[in-house]
């Protein structure tokens, strides 16, 4: 059991998301930097989709009640276990009665809390992902609450024997106030002007107050449409399409200054003109970007979005390879 | 007879492929994006994550590392060949009664607080949109509101919102509504809602930007599975069902209120098989003809 004993700014559960249902207008959810909450999963030799702790900006403070191995990972924050410094990105075993305090968070937005063997809280459609939107029972619908009682698995074999290991710096994320974002131009981009298009791609974009795990929102930038009429059906303005099912990561432009780009908590069924997607593997870093932080976009081939998408799974597979070694 | 224009694939990002069978409003682009969608549910291919029909296209999701790209929109091309054909365009549906009380005292309190949003509506949605498409009495605006069967073309938004577009009704007669410049912060759960041509009830509380014209006396989402329809699935909408709203008065929508808090609440439901190429062929009627008796 792990004993909320108080549940810091925004403190949910995720694991990898809830798949099958997006169609009817209920989103995947899971760790917003997926990236960072595997590589807790993949240290602990947990499967990839065992749920665990979202931490937003200011953490929690857990009393464990079950011996077993917790691993942090994501943005950097202060962070002690009965009142000493420990750090991130390593196995750590913790006993019945130890205090995790997760204090601010820096550097970025999320920290997360993997444990071996995940927690056992409850599913629904598949998935211990919290979901705000859902109205789903429980911890499945809201963040954590001081008093809450979440239930862990047993820990898995061989867990003690990871603790102390650790993940080479060269793995482990970076995160910063200039962002460089990978996107295929795609969906609905015949209805921007070229001269509009290379205005996406030329300019810089600046991260919005009003980003969260359901968009972000950029402006700073100009992006032109085509001075063409909106097809039947689309409502009147050129920037309006007939809904279609935005990808988690597509690129909305809902008017010629700003952009929204879709994350784990959004939904389709909208009908801005979207003019491509951002490639998997950089949600992971746009997730953790703070507000007033500056952005890129590259386009890229799908072939190019494939290849990004390897290295990162590559380092996954080198941190595995690890712990396998035990 | 009907022609589908090619439907143009691309690939979005590392984890989607969208298909866009046409540019414009087509209830029969629909039609085709639910028959494909329907069929790639059915075939339950490895590493196909998400089917999500939509108005005029669809959109999968799936695991690169489980499935290779190109294969599979080599496999969506192919399926997409297939289901030009008007005789392959068929599915398995529902038509759903929806008890609606009508210009209603609950939603009117709501529009009172957000009056600012929309000042030329006058604080009433009912009237603004009645007016809006030239009628002057509220029962024929009811009647004409009630009388087609709206099909489902799509979810999304928020957990079981679902579009409803009218069917077996000239363009010209379709009943629209703009939406509101600036969404509402709130709208009660069950507000039937207009924006544009489509029609929806709002599963839960909710931001939002139709208009209300009334409210559904019963759940269209039901996570808890209170009601004996929602034992198989949360969302009473499906793509492809017929939705029949049907006006009731407030002492109605208070007893069926009631019986759906007891939880013997029965919907009104008849399961139909759709076939595009009997639409196409016979309009309106074939529309009819399957009302028949409903």
């Amino acid at each position: 059991m792990l004993n909320i004993l108080e549940p810091g700014l925004k403190t949910t559960i995720q694991d990898t998301g809830r798949f099958g249902h997006y169609h009817m207008g209920v989103p995947p959810s899971g760790a917003a930097d997926k990236y960072s909450f595997l590589l807790g999963n993949t240290l602990l030799g947990n499967p990839p989709d065992y749920a665990g702790l979202e931490m937003m900006l200011t953490g929690p403070v857990i009393e464990f009640q079950k011996k077993t191995v917790i691993a942090l990972t994501g943005a950097s924050a202060e962070v002690k276990l009965n009142g000493e410094v420990i750090p991130l990105w390593q196995p750590i075993a913790v006993s019945p009665g130890d205090v995790l305090m997760v204090g601010k968070i820096y550097d970025g937005i999320f920290t997360y809390l993997t444990v071996s063997g995940g927690l056992a809280t409850p599913e629904i459609l598949g998935s211990r992902s919290a979901c705000f939107a859902s109205g789903f029972p429980g911890v499945l619908g809201r963040k954590l609450l001081k008093g809450d009682q979440l239930p862990l698995n047993e820990p898995l074999p061989g867990v003690l024997r990871q603790v102390g290991k650790s993940i080479p710096n060269e793995i482990k994320p970076v995160f910063n106030r200039q962002l460089d974002l990978h996107l295929v131009l795609g969906i609905a981009s015949e209805r921007i002007s070229d001269e509009g298009l290379t205005g996406l791609l030329n300019q810089e974009w600046t991260i919005h107050t009003q980003s969260n795990r359901v968009a972000y929102r950029l402006y700073g930038g100009r992006v032109r449409y085509k001075k063409e009429a909106a097809p039947f059906g689309s409502g009147n303005s050129p920037g309006n399409i007939v809904d279609i099912p935005y990808p988690i990561g597509g690129v909305i432009v809902p008017n010629e200054e700003e952009l929204i780009i879709l994350l784990n908590d959004g939904t389709g069924g909208g009908g801005f003109v979207t003019t491509g997607t951002v490639i998997s593997p950089d949600l992971s870093v746009l997730s953790q970007a703070k507000p007033h932080s500056v952005v890129r976009f590259h386009a890229v081939t799908v072939e190019q979005a494939f290849q990004l998408r390897r290295e990162k799974e590559q380092l996954i597979e080198k941190v595995k390879m690890t712990v396998q070694q035990a | 007879m009907l022609i589908f224009p090619e439907t143009k694939f691309d690939f979005c990002g590392d984890e989607y492929i969208y298909a866009e069978i046409s540019t414009e409003m087509r209830i029969e682009s629909n039609f085709k994006s639910i028959s494909i969608t329907n069929e790639l549910r059915k075939r339950n291919i490895p590493g196909m994550i998400e089917v999500y029909p939509s108005n005029a296209s669809y959109l999968i999701r799936y695991d690169p590392t489980a499935i290779s790209p190109h294969h599979l929109l080599d496999y969506l091309q192919e399926i997409d060949q297939q289901k030009s054909h008007r005789s392959e365009l068929h599915f398995s549906s529902r038509i759903i009664e929806i008890p609606v009380w009508y210009n209603d005292k609950i939603t009117k309190n709501t529009i009172e607080r957000y009056q600012h949003l929309q000042p030329e509506a006058g604080g009433d949605d009912f009237i603004h949109v009645m007016r809006a498409n030239g009628f002057t009495e509220a029962d024929a605006f009811i009647a004409a509101h009630s009388s087609p069967p709206y099909f489902i073309t799509s979810l999304g938004f928020k957990p079981g919102t679902a579009w409803g577009f009218p069917l077996g009704v000239p363009q010209n007669k379709i009943i629209q509504a703009p939406k509101y410049p600036s969404p509402r912060s709130y709208t009660p759960g069950e507000a039937l809602g207009i924006g544009g041509a489509f029609t929806v009830v709002y599963p839960t509380e909710s931001t939002g930007s139709y208009q209300l014209i009334g409210i559904s006396a019963v759940p269209v989402y039901d996570p808890g599975q209170n009601l004996s329809l929602f034992r198989d699935s949360f969302f009473l909408a499906k793509p492809g069902d017929l939705w029949k709203y049907r006006p009731i008065t407030e002492a109605e929508y208070y007893n069926i209120r009631e019986e759906v808090e007891k939880r013997t609440y029965e919907y009104k439901v008849k399961a139909i098989e759709f076939s595009v190429e009997q639409y196409d062929e016979k309009g309106d009627h074939y529309i009819s003809q399957l009302m028949e008796g409903f």
